[in-house]
């Protein structure tokens, strides 16, 4: 009796383990087959898991897996994800590793928190080099040095804003849209004191950080991967974030052109 | 010799992104060199042909395949070297000068701009289509033999 309880549990920490997992993958930026494929992987690798499946969607897990006759369902809600790609490698190599290899549920388990905590670069690093990739990018579309460096002081501004007002959690359309308003308000202004140049190439530049490009590219391929819903969700991210973009662009544009 | 400039300054840029999406650090120069030949690409098709849609086509077309080669290469997610790489091609310069239009109520220059925005981000999706879905076909194929 107390080796099928002991079993039973086992089973049920697979689970949890798994779900852990596929909720770092998820919250990191993941597209959604590699999620699924990752959590069935998990499942059906250990003891006599015959049956194992999994519906992820950007905003939620569900798993289910069949012991021994018996149904276990999980379910998580995962929200505000962040894009941290290193996260997305380290779950996929250790699922490889896991699957391979006789790990204990319970090692696991503390080796995917330990994977969670995990700072791949310090957020300061982040943000300087978020603001070097929108300033060469200005050069790219033909700006000058002076447009250079303003790009990279304007990125720098927006960035650690935008890192800041994270804290109080507020919705990506929000950060956008203030993101993009700081960028082109200080890019007039850079241009009316003489430090920049050409203001339109500054703004390009600035908002270059604010793109989504990552909701793009998994909307894209979830949708080929026939994950419709996910698809569908990302790619009505990715339209409102260039939205809220375009508006707090348009927002500035309309008071300096006016006054 | 200007191609040379662009490719360098599309490398650092790439980079500069990768970082931004904390990449593993092994792949950050990789993930450059894609975005860099992915907008050369982009530059020397949008002179030769003079529109930015087909360039932006072909070089996300780069981008995804070269991103699917080194993720099979290197054992690593695809996205890890696609999203860096895309992110360059992304019309906010066309998505900036809509706005601008519509702001000084040019909507004929709008609807030029907007358009074209439109269609460079449905060139992105398509590259990335083909890209993925011939790297599907084929993993699929080997997966027969």
């Amino acid at each position: 009796m107390d080796k099928s309880d002991n079993k039973r549990k086992e089973a049920k920490n697979l689970l949890l383990l798994s779900t852990l997992a596929g909720k770092i993958m998820l919250k990191n930026g993941a597209e959604t087959y590699r999620v699924e494929d990752t959590i069935e992987r998990i499942c059906k690798s250990r003891m006599n898991i015959k049956y194992a499946d999994a519906f992820v969607t950007p905003t939620g897990i569900f798993v289910s897996l069949e012991y021994d006759g018996e149904m276990m369902t999980y379910l998580i809600r995962v929200k505000n994800i962040k894009i941290d790609l290193n996260k997305i490698d380290l779950v996929n190599q250790f699922s490889r590793e896991f699957v391979n290899s006789n790990m204990p549920t319970d090692e696991g388990i503390a080796k995917l928190k330990e994977i969670n905590k995990i700072k791949n670069y310090s957020p300061r690093l982040k943000i300087l080099f978020g603001s070097m990739a929108c300033a060469f990018f200005s050069l790219l579309f033909g700006g000058t040095f002076l447009d250079f460096l303003s790009t990279y002081m304007i990125s720098l501004i927006v960035l650690i804003t935008i890192n800041k007002i994270d804290r109080f959690k507020m919705t990506f359309f929000v950060n956008n849209f203030i993101g993009a308003t700081i960028a082109s308000f200080l890019s007039v202004i850079s241009t009316k004191i003489g430090f920049g140049q050409n203001m339109d190439i500054i703004i390009i530049g600035s908002i270059m950080s604010l793109v989504p490009g990552v909701a793009i590219t998994n909307a894209l391929r979830d949708t080929i991967s026939g994950d419709f819903i996910s698809g569908l969700s990302r790619g009505m991210e990715a339209i409102f974030s260039a939205l809220a973009i375009a508006f707090g662009v348009g927002f500035v544009l309309n008071i300096y052109l006016r006054g | 010799m200007s191609i040379l400039i662009q490719l360098l300054l599309a490398f650092l840029s790439t980079i500069g992104f990768a970082i931004l999406f904390s990449i593993p650090k092994k792949s950050i120069c990789k993930s450059g060199i894609v975005g860099a030949l992915g907008w050369i690409t982009f530059y020397i098709i949008s002179i030769h042909l003079n529109s930015y849609t087909s360039a932006t086509f072909f070089a996300a077309i780069v981008v995804g395949i070269l991103g699917e080669l080194m993720a099979r290469y290197y054992k690593k997610p695809a996205t890890v070297y696609i999203i860096p790489g895309i992110v360059p091609l992304v019309p906010g310069a066309g998505m900036y000068y809509t706005m601008l239009a519509l702001v000084s109520k040019d909507f004929y220059t709008a609807i030029n701009k907007g358009t074209e925005t439109f269609f460079i981000a449905a060139a992105i999706s398509l590259g990335i289509i083909i890209s993925t879905s011939l790297s599907r076909s084929i993993k699929r194929m080997k997966h027969k033999n």
